[in-house]
């Protein structure tokens, strides 16, 4: 009994980085329609944030405040110069944004250096559960995962500017005619997507190396999590996350990492095969 | 009208010969390292080719095209090298062997996504996660694929002569690999320029209606899809034999998106130009590598976002649109 705990604490660690990885993703990819290849990299982006934080004497929780808004402003830039143009050319926008994707990964990695940023964890300590002990800051990233989507569910379900986003996306032109200005929605939705990814890039930054190429690791993974668990929706998000992440979390007790992480992918493809809606279907 | 167009045409074919003597006649003047250089550019030319061959003409984007040239090439050297043939059988069974593997997984692949009505984003990132697959699966199995390291010593291909089969020299290797590229080159076009590639537009163009007139979309992707997968196997099998080895790069993802930015940047559907601009752009590379190697990524995401926005048809089209707009400015 002992050793199941461990094993589901780290399941749902590895759900808890999916889940908000895939949460800004689910933003801008699922609701959007915008297949972004720079998200790795903004999640990057909020890594950084958190070492130049922490480096210029600022704590953890100080960097998650500014992280956020780090990554609203790249947002912002980016679909103001690129984005906005290619909302009828998907196939133009994977491109610009794989371009984007390699300039930001090599620009960080020219100004920081090439070795693995320092970040300090903001709890060391290992608590007690039933017997086994773990690491209180993979309970934190938990705690914190499950309020950000909480948060997140709330703004897109509750307030003005989510019913707003939700419009929009549903039907752009009819919205238009109803006076919203979809415009300014479409520029909001993707900072917003951008500035989650950076928040996720802080919670996780100190348990991986946090180098200018993390976000890679986590590009082809966020997709499944989104449309896995169907294009759009915080369940949606929740159950990819869980799939992809329960699954992984198995496989690596069973098989080598590396092929486990294959596996899994695979196992999301046929899933996106026979249920192209994903597991939420709206 | 067709006066002009006959003799733009000839036009054409007068710089296709040009060109292809200036080709042939490289390591002449380049000398041998540069001409190696541009062989293996040809190869990788030969990856784009078989990316625009699916993408220029049906529209379908692989992002992990690299997973071909890479099953090619991994296909060649664990034939030739880890099944006991001998050097001879083993790098002509291997190229056989690693276009097959291509094949066969581009076949089972495509069958399963393709008959599942997969199509446009969709495609491209279950094909992006086909990559990564690709490379996890090279990684776990070091057995076999020498994981990180790599494959060594992959023969080269030998061809009778007198005195018993022998390897190429280093010219007459140059002059098989562009001999094979400019055939292939030639196939897919000759291929697609008929009925065929009308075929395709119109799937492109709009598939449900090529189906209500009674084709078979499904199948002639498919078809489309394998041809094109053996196409970049071909490159990579024959890279993996001139060079002699074989690493994670020739799988990578890194790799797929070169692919996409040769046939970008040549002008998607239009063939002899994404194997063209292979070469320009690893040219390039080389280039500004050798200043800084640090700089080349920046460049790379610059030429993405320049294809997307500047060159939307590619460089050739680009040209061409400039040369009327100054052709009418002259008049």
């Amino acid at each position: 009994m002992t050793a199941a705990i461990p094993a589901l604490l780290n399941a749902m660690t590895l759900i808890s980085i999916l889940m908000l990885v895939g949460l800004g993703l689910a933003i801008i990819y699922g609701l959007m329609g915008i297949i972004n290849m720079s998200h790795g990299d903004f999640i990057t982006v909020g890594a950084f944030s958190l070492a130049l934080v922490q480096g210029l004497g600022g704590s953890f929780w100080m960097a998650l405040i500014v992280a956020p808004f780090i990554g609203a402003v790249l947002g912002f830039c980016i679909e103001k110069t690129i984005i906005q143009f290619l909302y009828k050319r998907p196939l133009g926008a994977i491109m610009a944004t794989w371009g984007l994707s390699l300039i930001l990964q090599q620009g960080l990695q020219l100004i920081f250096g090439a070795s693995p940023q320092r970040v300090i964890s903001p709890i060391d300590a290992t608590v007690e559960i039933f017997g086994a002990s773990y690491p209180a800051y993979r309970l934190l990233l938990i705690a914190m995962a499950v309020a950000i989507m909480i948060a997140v569910h709330l703004f897109i379900r509750k307030t003005r500017f989510g019913l707003d986003l939700r419009t929009v996306l549903q039907n752009p032109e009819m919205a238009d005619a109803l006076g919203i200005d979809t415009r300014r929605v479409f520029t909001a939705a993707f900072a917003l997507g951008a500035g989650l990814a950076c928040i996720a890039g802080v919670l996780l930054a100190p348990l991986t190396a946090v180098i200018a190429q993390m976000g890679t690791n986590y590009l082809a993974r966020s997709f499944f999590v989104v449309i896995v668990g169907g294009a759009g929706s915080v369940p949606g998000v929740v159950a990819g996350a869980s799939f992809v992440g329960g699954a992984e979390t198995m496989f690596n007790y069973m098989i080598p990492a590396a092929m486990s992480q294959a596996l899994v992918l695979v196992l999301a493809v046929i899933l996106v095969r026979f249920r192209p809606n994903g597991l939420v279907a709206r | 009208m067709e006066k002009s167009q006959k003799t733009f045409a000839r036009l054409w074919a007068l710089i296709g010969i040009a060109a292809l003597i200036t080709i042939y006649a490289a390591p002449l003047f380049l000398g041998v390292y540069s001409a190696s250089l541009f062989r293996d550019a040809m190869l990788f030319g030969l990856m784009a080719l078989g990316l625009d061959f699916l993408w220029g003409k049906t529209g379908v984007l692989s992002f992990g095209h690299a997973t071909f040239f890479g099953a090619g090439a991994y296909g060649m050297a664990i034939v030739s090298t880890e099944m006991g043939l001998g050097p001879v059988a083993g790098a002509w069974l291997g190229l056989l062997g690693g276009i097959a593997l291509a094949a066969a997984l581009a076949l089972i692949i495509g069958y399963f996504l393709i008959y599942g009505g997969v199509r446009g984003s969709y495609f491209t990132i279950v094909t992006l996660a086909l990559g990564v697959i690709a490379k996890l699966v090279v990684l776990g199995a070091s057995d076999l694929t020498g994981g990180d390291a790599g494959l060594l010593g992959i023969p080269s291909l030998q061809f009778p002569t007198r005195s018993g089969p022998q390897p190429l020299p280093e010219i007459g290797q140059y002059w098989f690999v562009i001999s094979v590229v400019c055939l292939m080159t030639l196939a897919v076009w000759w291929a697609c320029s008929g009925r065929y590639g009308t075929l395709l537009k119109s799937i492109e163009d709009n598939e449900r209606r090529a189906q209500a007139l009674g084709y078979n979309t499904s199948a002639h992707l498919l078809a489309v899809f394998v041809g094109s997968a053996a196409i970049a196997a071909l490159g990579g099998a024959l890279y993996a034999t001139t060079v002699g080895v074989v690493a994670t790069d020739s799988i990578d993802l890194a790799l797929s998106t070169q692919a996409i930015i040769f046939v970008a940047i040549g002008g998607r559907g239009t063939l002899f130009g994404p194997v063209l601009a292979a070469v320009a752009v690893i040219w390039l590379e080389q280039k500004i590598s050798s200043f800084d190697a640090q700089l080349w990524p920046l460049f790379m995401g610059g030429l993405f976002i320049l294809a997307v926005f500047a060159l939307p048809n590619g460089a050739l089209k680009g040209v061409e649109r400039l040369a009327a707009k100054l052709k009418g400015a002259a008049k």
